[in-house]
């Protein structure tokens, strides 16, 4: 117990129930007369709906219901805290997207639901879909986020600058894919609504599905102890999600709805495409003097979903003219979502790219360009970081990399058949916290119960928050239960944008230190107690006790609450995101990337053979689980970079891919040994010091790979997934 | 997914299992299953019977001299791990572990491996047109995303391409199906056995309905015969190819005495080149003769708007795989 329970990789707390299967998952709430429903969804991608035949769906063995937008019940246009939900389903005729939902069939089964769902005719007054980025017909919305800014005048610098790039880049549409297909169980009790749903924010979707339905926040809970996954797609309050509450409502029975893999590619999100063209100015000498990021990404015609693409683009380097734009293009697509590092992974490959692209010209070292480029403060707004150790990342990346080795020289390097490459990129990646509550409970046997709403989609949460809860409280981590994963507990945010670990982790920082607060309270005029009299900042916490700084004189919790005949002492703690406005920015985490890759000389054939990522994530909670996060998303950084590539077919907006046979994922075989190296000091921002790596792995690995693919072969690919066809 | 009902027979002999199918137009095979289950839950297949073949006595492999006789019902695992296979067939070894995955290998037998049906998405979605699915539909690929598809072969109809990897060394070497019907045994060089789609993208080989493949007999080369097998694909595993090879060569003497060539991932049916085998027949194995053999073997394929690229990568990766064995010790 002396050793520090904060940064050890210790196994997973919920390990466990996991392998032995005593974990719930949403799919399986198994209630008192559970029905199916099945969702049947459009063929076409824009027109309107003529007719639904349901009549041989109704007649149907066992079939409850068939809701179209003919008998949908009216529902909002709402907001979570993300923003707007996607379009509410079943509202209209209108059709929009490919897959999109036009009738949830109810029945005793999910067999019987399923053949019923086949016997629905929707008829269709198809129009031609504009589904291209590039489609001169389709609507752009400028600075759809109020994010476009900059500093000084880009136009002017570049017209002066001695070296410039100016280059175009292009990013696919990805899917999220979760192993977990998303589901949900919604049951009524009268007005009070409970659902069981594969999302990323109880907290979230209960306000989603409030605001959608029209009903009070506090008759809906939302549960999500455990998902299968997520990546961002169990982000937003998902159309699928409303329809089996209303289902639900309308038969007066607990539903269950399971997606299908083919609709997880157009019911819960995917990363947007993307066309960015960046310009770089810089002096001979390799100081940067201009950089201007503008970024198109689609988005589905009628929604909003915030995908900052230019973000890195405003901070990531010390430039005194900085321009950074987007603009949505609305095309008969699904509605997209966050896929981790949203916005970041596209945008980080086009700048990274072009800086590499700027080293050639400079015929500088990509690795000393960015050094000699080190924002040493935020190059738009002047203001501190809170911390940022970018410069170690590249040191100990390099060095373990072995960079010195490389030729600069394209085509250079070789073994055997293959051409190999070394790249490099650099990763800003922003900061998040979000406003958190937690409760902490220390009962009678010694031990306490950490609650929050916030919830754990397989990123390691409950275990940093027990290992944090368990140094906060001076417990050893098995005296410590998280509960997490139902709206009914104190509000948290979603699980995303890297930011529950510094959220929840603030909060029960908080929560942990009425908790002292409170016991201290109790043993205020306590003539039994050593601890009578003093104050929350005279103790410290260890071995299950409240001791004095001063004499080191104290007693157990156990022993305070057994004399006060108390079974247990309750506190709660919230903590709100920090201020962005102040001298010292609260910063995010850092990565630099290098990358070798082997391509076969004569075939086009691309294998990344090693990847070393060195990270700067503030205070690491746990040495495995951050590992972990920091693999898998270099894991999907590969995928972006090589293989995954939703491909909607042009003429019908149809997904052309949309199976894991066809829509490639990388598999062990593409996977190099991943190198990570945490680098650098705890952040100040927030009490515990952290700053989020959960989707540091993503942005920089596409870059890097692409950098490493023109240092192998000579040739520039400047979209995403680079292809055989593409190095041929 | 769910699948629609149908009844179920387990046959115990091979005359029954001809007589159960051939009796009924909507009765099938059901060995590995492997593609079929998944193209009924897809609702691509939808027979009313299947005729499960599993416990018949045709899961065997047996070697004389100059022929492998395997079974049907011989998983690709199973054919994988022979010693004759290790031993004289390293092109069909080599072909059947690049091929799905551990798991789908020892359920996936033999005779449905040359049976599957094409990977290709507008064949496996019912919502959209196929002609092998449903004659006369039209062919969604054709003026869709076709980068996996077919450049020799083709037809205005179908453009889908024969998935088989072990389909394809079997080729090159000249193996045999061996078929069973209502009527006489009869044995089919797989050269004579797959149908290019023409006009009628639903009839894929020479089977009529009711008839079962029984073994292959695939002709051993002779001994100090160098072969491989070359699969180039986007995913380094568990992924069709885009482009493979299947080659053997006998060289004796400086000169190329005996060639093997059928390409794989290009076709609408594995792809073997007569042409191609002629022209390396005599020549000195190096880059010209190679890249002949190449040029021929690619040869009358057509390029789409997304496949083009497999022309040249098949092109390559012929000179590839016959470089390589040449350069064999």
């Amino acid at each position: 117990m002396d050793r520090p329970v904060v940064g050890e990789g210790i196994d997973r707390v919920d390990a466990r129930v996991k392998v032995s299967g005593r974990a719930t998952y949403p799919t399986d709430a198994d209630l008192p007369g559970l029905a199916h429903a099945v969702l049947v969804q459009s063929t076409v991608a824009a027109g309107r709906l003529t007719a639904v035949d349901t009549t041989a769906a109704t007649a149907a063995p066992g079939v409850l219901a068939v809701l179209t937008h003919e008998n949908a019940p009216p529902l909002r246009e709402a907001r979570d805290r993300l923003g707007p939900l996607p379009p509410p389903p079943l509202q209209s005729d209108r059709i929009v997207h490919h897959g999109e939902n036009v009738a949830v069939v109810v029945a005793e089964t999910f067999e019987q639901a399923t053949e019923a769902a086949r016997l629905v005719t929707a008829r269709y007054a198809p129009s031609p879909p504009v589904v291209d980025i590039d489609d001169p017909g389709a609507e752009h919305v400028r600075d759809p986020f109020g994010s476009d800014g900059g500093t000084g005048d880009v136009g002017a610098a570049l017209a002066t600058a001695p070296v410039r790039v100016e280059r175009t880049y292009r990013t696919a549409v990805n899917t999220n894919h979760p192993m977990g297909p998303f589901a949900t169980v919604a049951s009524w009790e009268g007005d009070k609504l409970t659902v069981h749903d594969s999302t990323q924010g109880p907290s979230n979707t209960r306000i989603g599905l409030a605001g959608t339905l029209g009903v009070p926040q506090d008759d809906v809970r939302v549960l999500a102890p455990y998902i299968g996954g997520g990546f961002g797609s169990g982000l937003r309050t998902w159309p699928h999600t409303v329809l089996a509450t209303v289902a639900a409502r309308h038969v007066g029975r607990p539903v269950k709805l399971v997606l299908t893999r083919k609709q997880m590619f157009t019911s819960v999100g995917h990363r947007p495409d993307t066309r960015q063209t960046v310009r770089i100015g810089a002096t001979r000498d390799g100081r940067i003097t201009a950089i201007d990021h503008e970024a198109w990404q689609t988005v589905s015609i009628r929604d909003v979903n915030p995908e900052h693409v230019t973000r890195a683009s405003l901070s990531g380097y010390a430039s005194p003219n900085i321009s950074a734009r987007d603009v949505q293009v609305r095309v008969n697509v699904p509605s997209p979502g966050s896929m981790r590092a949203p916005g970041d992974a596209q945008g980080n490959f086009a700048l990274e790219s072009a800086l590499d692209e700027l080293a050639y010209e400079l015929d500088l070292d990509p690795l000393e360009l960015r050094l000699r480029n080190y924002a040493d403060r935020h190059p738009v707004t002047g203001q501190q970081w809170s911390s940022n150790d970018l410069r170690a990342c590249y040191r100990t990346g390099a060095e373990r990399f072995g960079w010195s080795r490389r030729d600069p020289r394209p085509r250079s390097m070789r073994r055997g058949r293959h051409l190999v490459g070394y790249g490099m990129a650099g990763t800003s990646f922003f900061f998040a916290q979000f406003a958190c509550a937690a409760r902490v409970t220390v009962t009678r046997d010694g031990g306490a119960v950490v609650a929050s709403a916030g919830m754990d989609l397989g990123t390691g949460t409950y275990t940093v928050m027990t290992q944090l809860a368990a140094e906060l409280l001076g417990l050893p981590v098995r005296r410590v239960r998280m509960v997490m994963g139902d709206s009914s507990l104190p509000e948290a945010p979603v699980a995303g944008g890297s930011g529950l670990t510094g959220s929840m982790g603030s909060a029960i920082h908080a929560a942990a230190r009425n908790t002292v607060r409170a016991f201290l309270d109790l043993v205020r005029d306590d003539a039994g107690s050593p601890l009578r009299g003093a104050a929350v900042d005279d103790v410290r916490v260890e071995h299950g006790r409240i001791v004095r700084v001063d004499d080191g004189r104290g007693e157990s919790y156990a022993e305070i609450l057994t004399r006060h005949r108390q079974d247990e002492l309750t506190a709660e703690g919230s903590a709100e995101a920090p201020s962005e406005d102040e001298p010292v920015v609260p910063t995010g985490p850092y990565a630099a990337k290098f990358a070798e890759v082997h391509v076969d000389a004569d075939l086009g054939v691309i294998r990344v053979a090693r990847l070393v990522t060195a990270a700067h994530c503030g205070r690491v909670l746990n040495e495995k689980t951050a590992r972990g996060q920091l693999v898998g998303g270099t894991v999907g950084g590969i995928g972006m970079a090589l293989l995954e590539h939703t491909v909607t077919e042009p003429r019908t907006g149809r997904i052309a891919n949309g199976t894991f046979g066809d829509y490639l994922i990388a598999v062990n075989a593409d996977i190099p040994d991943l190198e990570v190296h945490f680098v650098g000091g705890p952040d100040p921002t927030t009490p515990n010091g952290t700053k989020g790596c959960g989707e540091l792995g993503i942005p920089g690995t596409a870059a890097a790979i692409a950098n490493a693919v023109f240092h192998a072969t000579g040739t520039r690919v400047r979209r995403l997934p680079i292809t055989i066809e593409q190095v041929l | 997914m769910t699948m629609r009902s149908f009844t179920y027979v387990r046959a115990d002999s091979v005359d029954q299992a001809v007589t159960e199918v051939t009796a009924d137009p909507e009765a099938a095979y059901l060995a590995g299953g492997t593609t079929q289950v998944d193209l009924m839950k897809d609702e691509v297949f939808r027979p009313l019977r299947l005729v499960d073949i599993t416990r018949l006595p045709l899961r065997e492999v047996r070697a004389d001299d100059d022929t492998l006789t395997v079974g049907a019902l011989t998983t690709m695992e199973e054919l994988a791990a022979h010693e004759v296979v290790t031993d004289r067939l390293p092109l069909v070894r080599q072909a059947l572990l690049l091929g799905a995955s551990p798991q789908l290998r020892h359920m996936a037998t033999m005779g449905g491996n040359l049976l599957q049906r094409t990977r290709c998405r507008y064949f496996r979605d019912p919502d959209v047109a196929c002609n092998k699915r449903e004659p006369g539909a039209g062919c969604g690929a054709i003026d869709g995303f076709h980068r996996m598809h077919a450049v020799l072969g083709t037809s205005p109809h179908c453009i889908a391409t024969h998935a088989s990897d072990v389909a394809v060394p079997l080729l090159a070497l000249g193996a045999s199906v061996r078929i069973r019907g209502q009527g006489a045994e009869r044995v089919v060089p797989l050269t004579e056995f797959y149908r290019v789609p023409g006009g009628t993208p639903h009839v894929e080989n020479v089977l009529e309905h009711g008839e079962l493949i029984t073994h292959l007999e695939i002709p051993l080369p002779p001994r100090g015969t160098r072969s491989g097998y070359l699969k180039v694909r986007d995913r380094a595993s568990y992924e069709f190819a885009l482009v493979s090879v299947a080659a053997a060569l006998l060289i004796d003497d400086g000169t190329i005495r005996a060639a093997h060539l059928a390409l794989g991932g290009v076709g609408t049916v594995p792809w073997r080149v007569p042409r191609a085998e002629e022209l390396l027949r005599g020549a000195a194995p190096g880059p010209d003769a190679f890249a002949a053999a190449a040029e021929a073997a690619l040869g009358g394929a057509q390029a789409r708007r997304d496949n083009g690229f497999k022309i040249e990568l098949g092109r390559r990766a012929v000179v590839r795989m016959l470089s390589t064995l040449a350069e064999e010790p």
